[in-house]
């Protein structure tokens, strides 16, 4: 059936609207008394900034913990049991236990062992993040393209900044007024916003 | 001294304007596609394994979605949802996907699972009710509690965690799927096209993804998103065509599915986007290059009225014009009456008065009448009569025509010394009448002569045509020429002096502070004129304040002296009457060749445009921006976005992030692009051609495309799915209640664990 914006009455358009609708078919797959948890709903800014801060939280803990010990040094002198200097905390100390547990992850070459960057030997921050995967600017010197035709443009207008192709793109140009100048810097993405 | 001769090139003539083209194009109708099926079958007959997975390519375009023993997947619809409630039925309604096109008031409820522009779920009420809709049309009845088939879902690369937990929450917990697994698009779309080595570069709805891959495993740490993709594109376009045509996009309401129909069937990728917009606009080939998108329009109503209708109302019109003539007459006779009565009435008074026995009798009689004296009354009779002769000349005419008479004014000769106060007084006012009858003679002699004057100038003017018709025709070119360029001049002027720092703007500003001050004629003061310097003694000193005016009112065209345009019209008629060789064509040269003009061929085509056609007024020229909107992904300045472009992600990737990589040569041999992008037409030449430019000499590029990019990913799960390995990768429902929401199974065609 045809949708209403072409030739349909008042009849056609219930029937179809009976057979489409959803809200009266049951859905036995859905668990009964599924109450969804509140506020679910997150836009990419709330996703990104609440992973960043959680990130964050992390990396404070991390710093404190035993997982921070730096390395044992490796020139063959035999290493003490404990990482402590002194010998009464030595007995009770657990960093090199910690350290040795660390260094073991580490060496297991896995997917994820490759990815984590490396400070100090240890694991901080893992690199492959929506944001972090995240395509730089460029580098290169960008080409001025006219803002009223697209054609490439050799000028630009002091008064607006708008480029233009010449000077019958010019007239044009000057004849335009604010909103006008504001829509096509807009679409470049040089418009003024104001805050 | 060397000699150059250089080519004149001859004045190309007008271009001519070419006929409208036959193939217009049309917006599309909404994208209803009907009610999708629904088929039992296959869960029927997984039932006894009931192994068979449902694989959901989660996608922002479309979701697709069907079992993994399927060829192409069975649903394909965009994830929208409708959930309202309708006034008049008074009943909730629920509408999924291409379903809600059907009526207007679903399609403006409809919410989509991403925010537009990302592919990050947002809404997951949407999501729910999607999912509702894929196990409704798969046919799973529930019987065993929940959906008793594992599930395959893509997500986007490098999703985040609270994204795939809630997606996990609403799999596990309110669906009851037994096990789940994820995995990213464009790598299943890759593995379906057999890749192992290579580059893969998905250029999908929302984002463009590079994924170095090496034996199969992607090195996720070097990928890339740039963030453009087809709804960007349309984004785009929409604000091109809203600054192109103002007004129209909003005033015919045109919905985004229509421009997205726009770029999907006119919009292609160019090999070499600088000559190609240099060469788009020229006349030559025009009629191809640009295409002609029709709006519906409304004709404006122009009543044809019928010649019988015509006439009617001609005579309806001149009936009530003689009606109020009529009446106007009779008015007019009923005064003539009332004026001759009282005529009448004051000539017996006249005479009561003349026969007065006492003189204080007269004085009250004409007291009564409020008359000065005999002399008034007698004036005013006679003001009458005449009015009263007037009137039946003009209306009746029964009487004959007035000798013009001279008045005379005897009392002028008469000098002042032997007339009294009475005879004095009456002589100044008969001065005066006397200076005003000459004053109007005057003015009517001078009028005679200067139509005499017009007349003679016309005659000789004519004369000389045809004594001389070539000379007579060149002088009036020339004439309409200086015409032209005063015009010109004059419009410059009026831009100048807009212009603050331009000369005339400064020469304005000299004059008025001469003007102002003190000693304008410097520090030297002329001798003998100390205070006097003679401004305005001389008429041309008052033309200072005509240069000084900075002439902004545009309408005082009325109140120049010089009105030109007038005069440029009159020259135009009589050349057109009279010169064979100056046509209609010719008068719009002064309006500008539109053929010529850059503009015109960018907004209109090379057909002409008339401004008072609606049809005309209701149409879409697509030409640069056919190429212009795809070209994005390459240079991402052209809109605005601040990222590298395609090409520059790609050298840096393999350039210097992955320069000392062994297999690195090997990526590049196998460039693989996916995703609903690569369909426009040109892309894969494009990259071939713009990579060998980049890349070092010896580097091999080859680029390929997936089979059918929009599905390969859909495909290549259901692939994944049915092979051994894939089993050991899902996450059962056990294991994700024990382990938690975030546990992800890794593996190398999904996402890594963050």
């Amino acid at each position: 059936m045809a949708p209403i914006t072409t030739a349909s009455n008042e009849e056609t358009h219930g029937a179809l609207l009976d057979a489409l609708d959803l809200q009266k078919v049951p859905k036995p797959f859905r668990k009964p008394d599924w109450k969804p948890p509140q506020r679910r709903n997150k836009n990419l800014k709330q996703i990104l900034s609440e992973a960043q801060r959680a990130q964050q939280s992390i990396i404070t803990t991390q710093q404190n913990s035993g997982a921070s010990t730096p390395l044992p040094p490796t020139d063959g002198t035999i290493t003490p049991a404990s990482l402590n200097p002194n010998p009464a905390q030595a007995n009770n100390d657990l960093s090199r236990v910690v350290l040795e547990k660390n260094i073991a992850a580490q060496q297991t070459s896995g997917v994820v062992a490759s990815l984590t960057a490396n400070v100090g030997g240890l694991a901080v921050t893992p690199s492959v993040t929506y944001t972090s995967i995240a395509a730089a600017p460029s580098l290169k010197p960008k080409k001025k393209y006219c803002d009223i035709t697209g054609l490439p443009a050799k000028y630009t207008d002091p008064k607006s900044g708008l480029f233009y192709f010449n000077a019958e793109v010019y007239k044009v140009v000057k004849n335009l007024s604010t909103t006008q100048v504001q829509e096509y810097l807009a679409a470049r993405g040089a418009n003024t916003v104001l805050k | 001294m060397p000699h150059f001769t250089i080519p004149i090139l001859a004045d190309s003539g007008r271009n001519t304007p070419k006929e409208p083209p036959t193939d217009t194009f049309h917006l599309s109708d909404p994208p209803y596609q009907g009610q999708l099926p629904t088929d039992l079958s296959t869960y029927r007959r997984s039932a006894s394994t009931g192994d068979t997975a449902i694989i959901i390519d989660n996608g922002s375009f479309s979701i697709r979605a069907g079992w993994q023993t399927e060829a192409t997947p069975r649903l394909q619809f965009p994830p929208l949802m409708a959930r309202y409630t309708d006034r008049k039925l008074n009943r909730k309604l629920m509408f999924i996907g291409s379903e809600i096109y059907f009526d207007g008031t679903a399609r403006g409820q409809a919410k989509s699972i991403y925010e537009p522009g990302s592919n990050i779920v947002n809404n997951w009420d949407v999501q729910e009710g999607v999912l509702d809709y894929v196990w409704l049309k798969l046919g799973i009845d529930g019987q065993q509690g929940g959906v008793d088939r594992p599930v395959v879902m893509t997500e986007p690369l490098a999703n985040t965690t609270y994204t795939r937990k809630v997606m996990s929450e609403i799999l596990y917990e309110l669906y009851n799927v037994p096990a789940v697994a994820y995995g990213v698009d464009s790598l299943f779309s890759y593995n379906y096209n057999g890749g192992t080595t290579g580059l893969v570069i998905s250029s999908a709805h929302t984002s463009t993804h590079l994924i170095p891959v090496v034996d199969k495993q992607p090195l996720l740490s070097h990928a890339t998103r740039l963030d453009w993709g087809r709804a960007q594109c349309v984004e785009f376009l929409t604000r091109l065509l809203k600054v192109k045509y103002p007004g129209l996009i909003t005033s015919s309401k045109v919905t985004d599915t229509q421009i997205e129909d726009l770029v999907r069937n006119h919009c292609y990728v160019s090999q070499d986007y600088r000559e190609e917009t240099l060469r788009m606009l020229e006349w030559a080939g025009l009629e191809d290059r640009d295409q002609l998108v029709q709006l519906p329009f409304q004709e404006k109503e122009i009543i044809q009225k019928t010649e019988e209708e015509l006439k009617m109302a001609e005579e309806r019109r001149r009936e009530g014009g003689r009606r109020l003539q009529e009446q106007a007459a009779k008015m007019r006779l009923d005064k003539l009456i009332k004026k001759e009565q009282e005529t009448e009435y004051l000539k017996d008074v006249l005479i009561r008065v003349q026969e007065a026995p006492t003189k204080k009798a007269a004085r009250e009689l004409l007291d009564e009448e409020e008359f000065k004296d005999e002399a008034a009354l007698d004036r005013k009779i006679k003001e009458m009569e005449k009015t009263i002769r007037k009137q039946r000349n003009k209306d009746v005419g029964d009487l004959e025509e007035e000798s013009k008479e001279v008045p005379a004014y005897p009392l002028l000769s008469t000098p002042d010394d032997e007339l009294d106060e009475d005879g004095i007084r009456a002589k100044k006012a008969q001065r005066l009448l006397k200076a005003n009858h000459d004053a109007r003679a005057r003015a009517k002699a001078e009028k005679e002569a200067e139509k005499e004057r017009q007349a003679e100038v016309q005659r000789q003017d004519d004369a000389y045509r045809e004594r001389d018709f070539e000379s007579w025709v060149n002088d009036r070119r020339a004439e309409r020429q200086t015409v032209v360029q005063r015009i010109r001049d004059r419009d410059r002027l009026k831009a100048d002096l807009g212009n603050r720092k331009s000369q005339a703007s400064q020469m304005r500003m000299k004059h008025i502070a001469n003007l102002a001050s003190d000693n304008p004629n410097g520090k030297k003061r002329r001798r003998g004129n100390a205070d006097d310097d003679g401004f305005g003694a001389d008429d041309a000193d008052w033309g200072i304040y005509r240069e000084i005016q900075a002439g902004r009112n545009d309408d005082d065209e009325e109140d120049e002296e010089e009105d030109l345009g007038a005069q440029l019209k009159g020259l135009e008629t009589l050349l057109l009457r009279f010169d064979p060789q100056f046509t209609e064509q010719s008068t719009q040269e002064a309006q500008r060749d539109w053929t010529k003009s850059l503009y015109h061929a960018f907004a209109r085509g090379p057909y002409a445009f008339d401004q008072e056609s609606a049809k005309e007024s209701a149409q879409f020229h697509l030409n640069v921006e056919r190429i212009r909107v795809p070209e994005v992904i390459f240079q991402p300045s052209i809109a605005g976005v601040d990222q590298a472009g395609l090409v520059e992600l790609v050298e840096s990737i393999m350039m210097e992030r992955l320069s000392g990589h062994a297999q690195r040569d090997a990526m590049l041999k196998d460039v693989f692009v996916t995703g609903g992008y690569a369909m426009f037409q040109g892309f894969e030449e494009r990259l071939v051609t713009e990579l060998r430019a980049v890349l070092p000499l010896e580097a091999a590029v080859k680029v390929r495309r997936a089979r059918i990019p929009v599905l390969d990913a859909w495909r290549g799960a259901a692939g994944w799915a049915g092979t051994e390995e894939s089993r050991g990768k899902f996450v059962s429902r056990g294991e994700w209640m024990e382990k938690g929401g975030e546990y992800l199974r890794e593996h190398n065609l999904g996402n890594v664990f963050t």
